[in-house]
């Protein structure tokens, strides 16, 4: 079974091209999750559950010594030796990738080595991320769905459309609070500069923030889209697992799930869901425990004589 | 209500002052460190009071359209908080005094007897 369904000679020219601009560093997980090599396997099995992981790198200070996946803790748990040092029973014959190698590079490499992730090393071969199937499909999904829309804009269609149609994709990392919000921002200065209401550009930055937190908060990553045309703006949050067990639950106000630690940074409060759909004119939400959550929540913009006046 | 009256009354340090920072006038005040319940206010012209110092506040009053932010109760506000407010041009202020003092004196200011 091939692990990403795009090959790198063959395919269409727009993909060809987009493997060969990104670069691993645009595509990698990072920073990485890892464990030392005194580290008993045990440890690395925890490290795996609570991040969702099935490779841990071994590494300090940057340096890779060896590799430990799921396989690797398997046998452990079967030979009775998962309080072992991972350093006697990693892998230490590894396959790299560096971070400025072009992204078709990598997928040759999913296709010649079996293996199901590779460590990216920067020029002074020290660990800078980590290389999934994954990480490259969803990165390709938002590029060509950025792709799509820039060819589309190039269609001969009516003028105000050209200027008014815009697409954006992000990538939102699980718990990471540092870049949450960003996307809200970008799109509340894209219709600030369109001149729309105050009123109605906090409910869509309000909802578009809602889904970036509820990424960063509950999901295990995934990807933020908005596209806005002159008659409505739609948000996508897509995000690869975990799945909500009982969305009729989650959408109950006050129902949360989060720990204290995002309680303490004043997030997880149960009311995000609700408060997306409250902004929104039309709002819709999919869930499969295992596979991940889309939601998808549309605001209608102001059109014809209500319209607002465009700045030259 | 000025933002100025704010200062004075609850001897503010104003951390990052921002554009129109003069001219802004407050009606609703909203204090909460749960920006979740900050994400569901739906009004105008908004001072958000906080002791939760963090990036995400800044974040949450931008989003929100509010005119600033004041964080009480003395607290120390990390680096990239202040960088945050700076770079999306956010009036930031701090001050001593404890979160219910604080509201206490604004809405003398907001509604003097």
């Amino acid at each position: 079974m091939k692990t990403i369904p795009v090959n790198p000679e063959q395919s269409p020219l727009v993909i060809l091209d987009l493997l060969f601009k990104l670069k691993i560093k645009d595509v990698m997980s990072s920073p990485v999750i890892t464990a030392v090599r005194k580290d008993s396997l045990r440890t690395v099995q925890h490290l795996m559950r609570d991040n969702r992981i099935s490779g841990v790198p071994v590494a300090e200070r940057g340096r890779l010594f060896g590799i430990a996946s799921i396989d690797d803790i398997i046998r452990a748990l079967e030979g009775g030796y998962i309080d072992d040092p991972v350093e006697r029973h990693m892998t230490t014959q590894m396959v790299v990738l560096e971070d400025d190698m072009p992204l078709s590079f990598g997928i040759s490499y999913f296709e010649k080595f079996k293996f199901g992730r590779f460590p990216v090393l920067n020029k002074e071969n020290r660990l800078v991320g980590i290389l999934s199937s994954r990480d490259v499909s969803a990165s390709l999904l938002v590029e060509l769905h950025n792709e799509y829309h820039k060819l589309e804009a190039k269609l001969p269609v009516s003028a105000i459309r050209d200027v008014n149609t815009v697409t954006r994709g992000f990538r939102v990392e699980r718990y990471d609070f540092e870049n949450a919000g960003k996307a809200a921002h970008a799109i509340k200065k894209i219709l600030s500069e369109q001149n729309y209401p105050p009123a109605l550009i906090r409910r869509v930055a309000v909802a578009a923030y809602e889904m970036e937190i509820n990424l960063v908060v509950h999901s295990l990553g995934g990807t933020f889209t908005f596209h806005m045309d002159p008659e409505k703006v739609e948000l996508l949050a897509v995000d690869e697992g975990p799945g909500i067990p009982n969305v009729e639950q989650a959408m109950q106000e006050g129902f949360t799930t989060a720990n204290e630690w995002i309680k303490s940074l004043g997030f997880g409060a149960g009311m995000g869901l609700n408060n997306i759909r409250r902004n929104a004119d039309d709002f819709d939400i999919q869930s499969a425990v295992g596979r991940g959550t889309t939601v998808r929540a549309t605001i209608l913009l102001p059109t014809g004589k209500d319209a607002p006046p465009q700045t030259p | 209500m000025k933002l100025e009256a704010v200062v004075g009354a609850l001897k503010c340090q104003v951390i990052h002052r921002g554009g129109n920072f003069d001219s802004k006038d407050i009606r609703n005040v909203v204090a909460s460190d749960l920006m979740s319940d900050v994400l569901v206010v739906d009004k105008d012209h908004l001072l958000l009071v906080t002791s939760l110092p963090s990036d995400q506040t800044i974040r949450t009053s931008d989003i929100v359209g509010a005119h600033a932010v004041l964080v009480v109760n003395n607290k120390t506000l990390p680096a990239s908080m202040v960088a945050l407010a700076q770079e999306m041009d956010v009036t930031l202020m701090q001050s001593a005094v404890s979160k219910f003092d604080a509201c206490v004196m604004i809405g003398k200011l907001m509604n003097p007897p």
